[in-house]
């Protein structure tokens, strides 16, 4: 028998006018991209020409696993669909022409066979089984959060008409050859059976035509692409390989040394990184930056979505005076509107204020859009430039620069809640393993003066070696940074460092994960190396090393929230639940949203000090969620999720008792 | 229209005050201030010239210690200051600093001079009312309010019942009541600016003040000493029947507490 394969182009005699039309698509291409590629250009420089091998591995794997993507089941797996049969469609394309340009001989015997008639086959089908999914979300509005405009829906019918014309091309080809192979191509051979009884003048006309037709819209495809969303197929890798190699929440910090300093944060939209805008262009809108975005879910103005999208539609608006009109001869108007901040423009004022900085959009987005620092930087112009912020965070930051406390509470006494305990400081301690630093919360809250005073006990327990800096700690700084206040920032950590250098510390744990943030990933910015860890990894530690005994609390089950800057801050999920699964003996009932999908309390960002005048109130949410779990008991390992979720519970006129994890140990390890 | 505002640092009122072996408030390592009453009249200032024009002047009595109170004034809008620093001033005296003050702002002839009607430690409330006499000018205490028509100041008097709006011919001195303004949150380019705005360090010899009038030897009331306010002593709970809880009480108030 004959070698399997099929004959190229058959019936398409002048087929080498495609490469004609590919020169033009090629054209097409590459002005569009370059059009993209001016307007985030004209973002403000970012080095992000490092690690190109990490860079690029890291980005291979994330496109090739669509690992971000499927991390949504219901339209990841869509998704995928569509991504790996284009993918194989594009490999089969590109063999085709390989064979016939270069007279490379690839499309025979079984190869072709299993792989480029059914594999295609089936690739192709998959495909148009995820195109027809993404339609019919659209159409009957599956997801709320989804918006649809007639571009997508444009774009989805013609890859639909573009694969559907390819089977039939096939279908075509398979009557008209008479293929032997035919029914290796199962689709294709569907498609057959409907031409058959064709004449064969009808039949090639038809195939003509078609062919051409499905050459014209796959070309038209690729001429625009990059014209339109669909640019995302090129976008998302190249965000997945400038992404942060930093630890989250990195923010960029200022030297408030430098004497040619005249400006901070971020005004106009170009003061933003051309990395930010890369951001922009990469959005697709689908939406789940909203999915668990608590400022957008309690009824606020603020949409994660809109933000980045108006970022980009700015940038168009703006690109195209800043790039094609020279500046003197810029009309009013239009210098008008290069004038204009992203505030106002791209996030209104309200909005602003409202993200808690729960860092769930970022960890959503399927691009790997950063969104919650690119409202801080425009929070540090409003503050540190214009002095524009919420009117009642003007105290706390009076409180942080006079005391060193978001209350305003006399410095002096920040180590009164140690009065009836015996906590050595570092002057009395000096060579101590690792420096407790209790936190503003910890040292003068009187709930979190409770945590304290466990922690306390367990290192005790345990025999840790530890000292606190006593009335020379002053706040972490995290808040007024994540407000904007970055000026106070800075002084509040310049402080610390030195009086920490100064001590001699090496090992810090914190209670509170907003401390370990500011310590573990703001204080190395400004020379601060210290090791910091939170108080849930070293009571975790102690029980693994069995310097804390396995207790058992009152409680049957609990429900433990995640704080996000413990959480998707820091990664840390198992600890937490090991320090109350084994050293408090606690059987845990999660709640719907937990670890990386956990809900925020409401208090990041420096909402812990700002009022929640517009939506629902964050924190009752988080209460009625963990409600519903019906645990005896709701444990988190943050002052501020205490203190805020304390509030919710008590909102829904609920006695679950709220604690920190510390307590519940202790109270398993003591009674 | 040029603005002078008399300016104090003072200790936060937060903070927690010890008195060292001779008696006196220890102010080493305690959290320094711009005087809250001073920033009230500070921020009036500023707001009054940025509506009119003009200039706003802080002075100070004291010494460089009290740098940050006057940057934090410069900070707000201010835009220049004059501290009378020497080391034969009692500080402690209002008397001499009302001669100091007078004696500088005689040579600056402001229209308006401000300050806080009281300073937020020692709360005398004189100095201010003093160097209005020694000037021979007009003075309203206590204002919550300051509106100008041409050469004349419409102010607000808080009384203790109500409000009296007073009339007065410029140039006058008022003493700022909270309510006056609301004080600003300086933004970080203010804070840079303000370190580049002249403050003028002067000593008696440079006002012409002799330093005997100024001196410990001119106070006319002296302190004996300073005590610390009694820790507060926990409550009473008085128990039983409601009827008779009452009753006890209120016997309680009547001879123990002596407030009926």
């Amino acid at each position: 028998m004959q070698e399997a394969t099929r004959e190229l182009y058959w019936n398409i005699p002048s087929h080498w006018f495609m490469y004609v039309l590919f020169v033009g698509v090629v054209v097409c291409f590459a002005i569009f991209f370059y059009r993209r590629y001016r307007l985030w250009k004209l973002g403000a420089p970012e080095e992000l020409s490092d690690h190109k091998s990490e860079r690029f591995f890291g980005a291979f794997k994330e496109v090739f696993t669509q690992k971000r993507v499927v991390r949504k089941k219901s339209s990841g797996i869509m998704h995928l669909f569509i991504f790996w049969g284009m993918l194989f469609l594009l490999v089969a394309t590109t063999l085709v022409a390989l064979q016939d340009h270069f007279g490379i001989p690839i499309l025979y015997g079984d190869f072709y066979l299993y792989f480029i008639s059914l594999g295609i086959d089936l690739a192709g089908l998959v495909c148009i089984v995820g195109v027809i999914i993404a339609l019919v979300r659209r159409a009957a509005k599956i997801n709320s959060n989804l918006e649809t405009n007639t571009a997508d829906i444009v774009w989805l019918a013609l890859l639909l008409v573009i694969l559907l014309s390819g089977f039939a091309t096939e279908g075509l080809r398979i009557v008209g050859t008479n293929d032997p192979w035919a029914i290796w191509s199962p689709v294709g051979y569907v498609f057959a059976l409907m031409f058959s009884g064709m004449s064969p003048e009808a039949l090639s006309l038809t195939h003509q035509i078609i062919w051409w037709g499905h050459l014209v819209l796959a070309f038209a495809f690729l001429a625009f692409f990059t014209y339109s969303k669909m640019a995302h197929v090129l976008f998302i890798p190249g965000n997945y390989y400038y992404r942060s190699l930093k630890p989250a929440g990195t923010l960029e910090p200022i030297d408030f040394e430098d004497e040619e300093l005249e400006t901070m944060g971020v005004r106009t939209l170009e003061e933003y990184t051309w990395k930010d805008l890369l951001d922009a262009q990469a959005c697709i809108k689908c939406g789940r930056c909203q999915e668990n975005c608590p400022a957008y879910l309690s009824g606020k103005e603020l949409s994660p979505m809109r933000f980045i999208q108006n970022m980009a539609a700015q940038n168009l608006e703006r690109g195209k005076i800043l790039l094609k009109v020279p500046e003197d001869a810029r009309t009013e108007e239009q210098q008008t509107l290069l004038e204009e901040g992203v505030v106002g423009t791209v996030i209104s004022e309200e909005a602003l204020w409202q993200c808690t900085t729960c860092r769930s959009c970022s960890e959503e987005c399927p691009a790997r859009v950063v969104h919650p620092e690119k409202d801080i930087k425009a929070r540090t112009y409003q503050v540190c430039m214009e002095s524009a912020f919420p009117p009642e965070a003007q105290q706390t930051f009076r409180n942080l620069e006079t005391n060193g406390n978001p209350w305003g509470i006399g410095w002096q006494k920040r180590t009164e809640w140690t009065k009836d305990l015996d906590v050595p400081t570092i002057e009395e301690n000096p060579n101590a393993e690792y420096l407790y630093w209790p936190g503003c919360s910890g040292a003068y809250d009187a709930r979190s003066r409770k945590v304290s005073t466990a922690f306390v006990q367990l290192m005790k327990q345990a025999g840790v070696d530890f000292a606190i800096l006593g009335n020379a700690e002053k706040c972490c700084g995290d808040s007024a940074r994540r407000l904007g206040n970055e000026y106070v920032y800075y002084m509040l950590a310049q402080e610390n460092i030195e009086t920490l250098k100064q001590a001699g510390v090496k090992k810090i744990v914190t209670q509170c994960p907003h401390c370990l943030q500011a310590l573990s990933v703001d204080y190395p910015q400004m020379g601060g190396n210290f090791e910091v860890l939170h108080h849930s990894e070293l009571l975790a530690q102690l029980i693994a090393e069995g310097k804390l005994k396995a207790g058992s609390c009152e409680y049957a089950q609990v429900t433990y929230h995640d704080s996000c800057y413990l959480g998707r801050y820091h990664g840390q999920y198992d600890a937490p639940r090991n320090v109350l699964k084994q050293g408090a003996g606690a059987q845990l009932v999660e709640m719907e949203r937990n670890e990386s999908k956990s809900f925020c309390c409401g208090a990041g960002g420096g909402h812990m000090w700002l009022e929640e005048p517009q939506g629902t109130k964050i924190n009752d949410m988080r209460a009625e969620q963990a409600l519903q779990t019906k645990a005896d008991a709701l444990v988190t390992a943050c002052p501020f999720c205490l203190t805020m979720l304390t509030d919710g519970v008590a909102a829904h006129d609920s006695q679950m008792p709220v604690k920190d994890l510390a307590e519940v140990l202790a109270e398993a390890q003591f009674e | 229209m040029k603005i002078a505002v008399c300016v104090k640092q003072t200790i936060d009122t937060e903070a927690v005050i010890t008195l060292d072996a001779d008696g006196q408030v220890v102010t080493d390592g305690a959290a320094l201030i711009i005087d809250p009453y001073a920033e009230f009249a500070v921020e009036k200032a500023v707001q009054l010239k940025e509506a009119n024009g003009g200039e706003v002047v802080v002075v100070t009595v004291g010494t460089q210690d009290d740098v940050p109170a006057i940057r934090h004034a410069l900070s707000m809008g201010a835009d220049r200051a004059i501290l009378i620093e020497d080391a034969n001033i009692d500080t402690t005296n209002p008397l001499a600093k009302a001669r100091i003050l007078a004696a500088v702002l005689e040579a600056e002839q402001p229209d308006i001079i401000m300050g806080g009607y009281k300073s937020g430690d020692t709360g005398q409330a004189q100095t201010l009312p003093r160097v209005a006499a020694i000037m021979g000018i007009p003075q309203v205490g206590w204002i919550t309010g300051l509106e100008l028509e041409g050469e004349t100041a419409l102010v607000d008097h808080e009384l203790d019942d109500g409000v009296e709006r007073v009339s007065v011919a410029l140039p006058a001195l008022f003493t700022a009541q909270q309510g006056l303004a609301e004080p600003r949150y300086p933004t970080v380019r203010d804070i840079m600016q303000s370190k580049k705005k002249p403050i003028d360090t002067k000593d008696l010899a440079a006002i012409g003040i002799d330093p005997s009038l100024v001196g410990p030897a001119a106070a006319q009331v002296v302190v004996k000493s300073y005590a610390l306010k009694p820790e507060r002593e926990g409550g009473r709970i008085v128990e039983g029947d409601v009827p008779d809880a009452v009753a006890e009480t209120a016997g309680l108030l009547a001879s123990e507490a002596k407030v009926l």
